[in-house]
């Protein structure tokens, strides 16, 4: 009797632990999740306060800080930026209620006092107001996920500024005087910011992310107050992904202004080679470049000019230099992959669905490997012009524009009735019945393809040259070999990368259709393409 | 016939110690193999499968499968991951979140055909092959259904034929070992339109992977699986995305399965052999112990009771000798007093003569009897030696 009345107490401890346990987990796991899981959607207003980093280690978890957030509650207390804003020279400083940091704990404090102080004060009146202990604003578990996206100034943005400050371009553009260290505006040396405003502030020089608030967004209130049109001053007026696409573009950007050529020959700069000799016999180390076109098929200069609004070979010298970080002037132009060399640019454009098709399927080494599509862009030094034989001056940018009106897109189908209507494919018939390819339908919608486009019309320079997407390896004819002249029995020890016959004829359909985003018929689809036996 | 549980053990022993001896030497090899010279093998390249299934039902039938329940051209089936089994092997699956921005992807599994199969390793009664074409094969006849062989495989590839009551076997792919020993192409590979699988001499398969990567960069993970994954495996993969993402292991690494078990299968012949030796040692020794403490029992009993005894006499002499004095001693006091009596009836006599000749015949009658009686010890009972038995 005794031992079952201990055996009871027992078993109801246990179960008194077990039950506090599980309660207890529960109400942390409710918390855990009420406090990692965001109830707002991704904010481009997230400002990381650590200013505290450059005295050292921090002691707390940074403070998630959401700009617009207060923002928009100081307006609704009919107060102004100045609310936490000081000014500095009148120019709005974009720290907190400070010009500078000066010692940890000072800015420490100003943070504390100024931050608690106003939620205080707001909750005292009654309003909705933030935290005021600490854990509340130091939180290790405080992540709010960013849809912040970078913003920069492409041309049409360029434009509506130069426009809206009647083209005083020292508004905004400076150089830097070493010596007197001061700010002073250089007529026809206006650069890209970020040329000089780097990631983070150096000496001298402050970073981006300063420069471009403090100015743009100064501008930007000073005229608002004015009563003015003027651009953002939120956060995510700029940064938001959805608001930037609001922003106005225009369609048909005027030209930059600032004396910059229509057209150039690309080649070393007359400085680095004091002697000018002249071309050696053959030579076709010119190539002249289209600089007003091509202005128009990026949004910014930078995309090519990364580093300096200066001729490429002023940094990437034939030899390679220190500045252009030993890249010579050749590889700078036909880096495979690179996104300011012009071929891994024109590489960029053949992943286009309508020129994916065949350029997919063409092995990437071959651009070098046709030592012909050289002149395509090069020209000899030495050629007869307008009569004459002459040797070419590098710098004779009338020369280069001459040249460049003879590049036009040539390109011109064989006729239709050249091109077969339709291909029977029979050859391996054996399960299904024969394909029937619409062959000219094909080549019509590839011409339509190239035509449309000024790039493609150039290079495709024969009438051949588009049929080569899927008659790969025969020369440029009318009347190319069949498929099975190559293709025959798999597996050929002899020649181990070509496919089989039947192979050959699905990859090449297949991959074609599915790099051209054509989802009809489906690969999958026998009979979508052969007849049922 | 019946045969005893005894005698069963028996063989069952003396087949393990056989097998042991026999094959782990082979297996358990240090040297990495790196495959038969011209052995066969298969490269899929996955930017070219399509999904079709042709392979499947090609599988099926030259390897004479029973029909599935869903057709071989009903692609839904591919909404599910499948594995292999008894019935099926090889499946085409689809692996739909991948990074490659392009569509689902599609990766066949089959045996990999591996150069130093685990399942061979593994296996006591060498049923499983690599053979000198790169296939790994089975031989049902010696197969005992262990399954060791499905743990085995860190491919998991291995099925058992459990409906089968009386002759379940392994199945796996054969990679069509009967028509590739007669230059024909595997079953798969014949069927595949595309030519995503590619079969031919594996090392030629390497080279043309490599090239296939070199010519498209963008295409491809710089990666042939296979080349070196668990020591190396006939069969060999190209892909776009990470291998993990097309559902094969990333974690397996480079070292062959017989490798990794090595150490310990080597030890077996030594175990097997010294553990008799062993056990008889550790029994001898207990046995010598036993009978050492119980000689030496014996011996402790001896000298105590041997002690006893001296010591039992020794107080037995000494009571006797006390007892011989003391009646010495009476005996010469009975004899004083009856001198001294004789001596006074004497002197009485001189005075009364007809009383004096009577005293003497009367005290050699008293004295005598008495001394016998008292000299007796007991010390044979009380000094008893008690405190041997415990030591």
């Amino acid at each position: 009797m005794k031992k079952g009345k201990t055996f009871l107490r027992g078993t109801g401890i246990i179960c008194g632990v077990v039950f506090s346990v599980v309660f207890a987990w529960s109400i942390g796991a409710r918390g855990l999740v009420q406090s990692s899981a965001s109830p707002d959607k991704p904010r481009a207003d997230i400002i990381t306060i650590d200013a505290l980093k450059s005295f050292g280690d921090l002691e707390r978890p940074p403070v998630i800080f959401l700009h617009e957030k207060h923002s928009d509650a100081v307006e609704k207390q009919n107060k102004d930026c100045s609310a936490c804003h000081l000014k500095e020279e009148s120019r709005q400083s974009i720290k907190f209620k400070r010009l500078k940091d000066t010692a940890k704990k000072t800015t420490m404090d100003l943070y504390h006092a100024e931050c608690i102080d106003c939620h205080n004060q707001t909750a005292a009146v009654g309003q909705k107001s933030g935290p005021v202990t600490c854990g509340q604003c130091h939180r290790q578990d405080g992540q709010v996920a960013s849809s912040w996206e970078p913003i920069g100034m492409n041309n049409s943005l360029h434009f509506r500024h130069s426009k809206a400050l009647d083209k005083k371009c020292e508004r905004c553009h400076h150089e830097f005087n070493e010596s007197t260290k001061e700010l002073f505006y250089a007529k026809g040396k206006e650069g890209t910011c970020r040329y000089c405003h780097r990631q983070v502030s150096e000496e001298n020089r402050i970073s981006m992310r300063l420069a471009s608030h403090q100015a743009c967004v100064d501008c930007h209130l000073k005229q608002l107050a004015l009563d003015k049109d003027a651009g953002p001053v939120k956060c995510g007026s700029c940064h938001e992904p959805a608001q930037q696409k609001l922003i106005k573009a225009l369609k048909d950007v005027p030209r930059m202004e600032r004396n910059q050529p229509d057209a150039v020959f690309v080649s070393k700069v007359k400085e680095s080679q004091p002697v000018a000799e002249p071309p050696a016999e053959g030579s076709i180390s010119l190539v002249p470049f289209n600089h007003k076109a091509h202005e128009g098929y990026n949004d910014t200069c930078r995309v090519c000019h990364h580093a300096e609004m200066n001729a490429c070979a002023q940094c990437h010298t034939m030899e390679g230099a220190k500045d252009g970080r030993h890249i010579k002037l050749a590889q700078a132009m036909h880096q495979l992959g690179s996104n300011q060399s012009c071929i891994g640019c024109h590489e960029r454009n053949q992943k286009k669905p309508e020129c994916a098709g065949c350029h997919n399927s063409i092995s990437r080494t071959r651009v070098f490997e046709e030592t012909e599509s050289c002149r395509m862009c090069h020209v000899p030094a030495r050629q007869t012009v307008a009569g004459a034989e002459t040797v070419l001056d590098p710098e004779n940018k009338m020369l280069a524009a001459m040249l460049l009106e003879e590049r036009k897109p040539t390109y011109t189908p064989y006729p239709d009735e050249e091109i077969p209507e339709k291909v029977i494919i029979k050859a391996i018939s054996d399960q299904y019945g024969p394909a029937e390819l619409p062959h000219q339908k094909i080549v019509k919608t590839l011409v339509a393809n190239i035509q449309n486009n000024k790039i493609a019309g150039y290079f495709h320079r024969d009438a051949g040259t588009l049929c080569q997407g899927c008659h790969h390896a025969s020369p440029e004819t009318r009347k190319p070999p069949k498929c099975s002249s190559c293709h025959g029995k798999p597996f050929d020890a002899n020649n181990p990368l070509r496919p089989g016959l039947m192979a050959a004829y699905h990859q090449q359909c297949m991959e074609c259709h599915s790099a051209m985003g054509l989802s009809k018929p489906k690969a999958t689809d026998c009979t979508g393409c052969h007849k049922r036996k | 016939m019946s045969i005893s549980r005894r005698r069963f053990l028996g063989w069952l022993g003396a087949a393990g110690l056989g097998t042991t001896l026999g094959t782990t030497a082979r297996a358990a090899t240090a040297k990495h193999f790196t495959g038969h010279p011209g052995a066969g093998g298969v490269l899929f390249d996955s930017t070219r499968c399509i999904g079709c299934r042709k392979c499947e039902a090609a599988c099926n039938l030259v390897n004479e499968l029973p029909l599935p329940d869903q057709p071989f051209d009903d692609l839904k089936i591919l909404d599910k991951t499948r594995r292999t089994d008894a019935k099926t092997y090889t499946v085409v699956n689809r692996y739909d979140s991948n990074s490659s921005g392009s569509g689902p992807l599609y990766r066949k599994i089959q045996c990999n055909h591996c150069l130093e199969p685990a399942c061979a390793s593994a296996c006591f009664v060498r049923a499983f092959r690599k053979t000198e074409t790169g296939a790994v094969t089975y031989d049902a006849s010696v197969c005992v259904g262990c399954r060791y062989c499905m743990i085995a495989c860190p491919f998991e590839i291995p099925t058992y034929e459990y409906d089968k009551a009386l002759t379940p076997r392994v199945q796996k792919c054969t990679l069509c070992y009967p028509r590739i020993s007669k230059g024909m192409l595997p079953g798969c590979v014949e069927s595949c339109p595309t030519e995503a699988l590619t079969y031919g001499n594996r090392s030629e398969l390497l080279r043309v992977a490599r090239q296939r990567i070199s010519r498209f960069p963008q295409r491809y993970v710089d990666h042939v699986y296979g080349e070196n994954e668990m020591g190396g495996t006939s069969w060999l993969y190209l892909s776009a995305v990470p291998f993990r993402e097309i559902g094969l292991r990333e974690d397996l690494g480079v070292t062959p399965a017989p490798q990794l078990t090595k150490g310990a299968l080597s030890a077996v012949p030594i175990v097997v052999g010294l553990w008799p030796v062993l056990l008889t040692g550790i029994y001898a020794i207990s046995k010598r112990k036993d009978r050492i403490s119980d000689a030496e029992k014996q011996q402790a009993v001896e000298l105590a009771v041997t002690q006893a005894k001296t010591e039992a006499e020794e107080k037995l002499a000494a009571a006797l000798d006390q007892a011989k004095q003391q009646k010495e001693k009476e005996i010469e006091m009975r004899i004083k007093k009856a001198l001294e009596e004789a001596a006074k009836a004497q002197a009485e006599e001189a005075a009364e003569p007809e009383t004096g000749e009577a005293g003497e015949p009367e005290a050699g009658e008293t004295g005598e009897p008495e001394a016998g009686e008292t000299g007796e010890p007991e010390a044979g009972e009380s000094d008893k030696p008690e405190d041997e038995e415990g030591s």
